[in-house]
């Protein structure tokens, strides 16, 4: 038990090791998520999960479309500048 | 009479308030929203802690992140216990580690501050229903 308890409070005090590179772009994912989720749960007048679950990802995906637009733009942006 | 109804529904509307904010939540489980208040408690619970599990409780500090520390005490103001554990332990983050939980943490808090409002609102218009019908 102290071990477990032990391993759980190392966790939270010692930094994980998140690279500098493009998959670590992938950490928006699991934000973006709960952020569609929180809207929504204080958006809709009544919470019934199928449709919750609908409206969530909805905005989820709306979310990330709109992020990849915006990466693809300054990515071309910054390829126009630097050719 | 009409005072002191005034008078309590602004109690109410403290409460709810107050009590969002002790417990990201709470305030829904007040207003008998069951289902809204575990759905904001576990999703805001979660991404806060995600956020302590990359970054380390260090990401909650006091002195060096100001204004992140704004954002993250709207989570709960037991925060204040993590940032003194971080400002008198000594705990350190720095880089992405650092970026990743303060954005976690800091989005987390605003997320519980948009429930606080939106609970508080809620309890208005239902008295404001009520004194309607």
């Amino acid at each position: 038990m102290e071990l477990i308890s032990a391993f759980v409070i190392a966790t939270f005090t010692t930094p994980e090791n998140v690279g500098v590179n493009p998959q670590s772009i992938l950490w928006l994912l699991p934000l973006a998520g709960a952020i569609a989720v929180v809207y929504k749960a204080t958006k809709v007048p009544k919470i019934k999960a199928v449709s919750f679950l609908k409206e969530s990802l909805l905005l989820f995906g709306s979310i990330v479309v709109f992020m990849l637009v915006t990466a693809l733009v300054l990515f071309a942006l910054t390829w126009l500048i630097t050719q | 009479m009409a005072a002191r109804s005034k008078d309590k529904h602004t109690v109410l509307l403290l409460t709810v308030g107050l009590l969002s904010w002790l417990v990201p939540g709470a305030g829904y489980y007040v207003l008998k929203e069951k289902k809204r208040a575990i759905i904001v408690f576990v999703t805001i619970v979660l991404t806060f802690c995600t956020g302590l599990y990359i970054g380390s409780i260090a990401v909650v500090n006091p002195q060096t992140s100001k204004l992140a520390y704004v954002a993250q005490i709207m989570n709960s103001p037991m925060v204040r216990f993590l940032g003194n554990s971080t400002v008198h332990g000594g705990y350190k983050v720095y880089g992405k580690p650092n970026e990743v939980g303060q954005i976690y943490t800091s989005i987390s808090g605003l997320l519980n501050l948009l429930c606080i409002v939106n609970a508080v609102y809620l309890a208005h218009l239902r008295r404001t229903e009520t004194a309607g019908d």
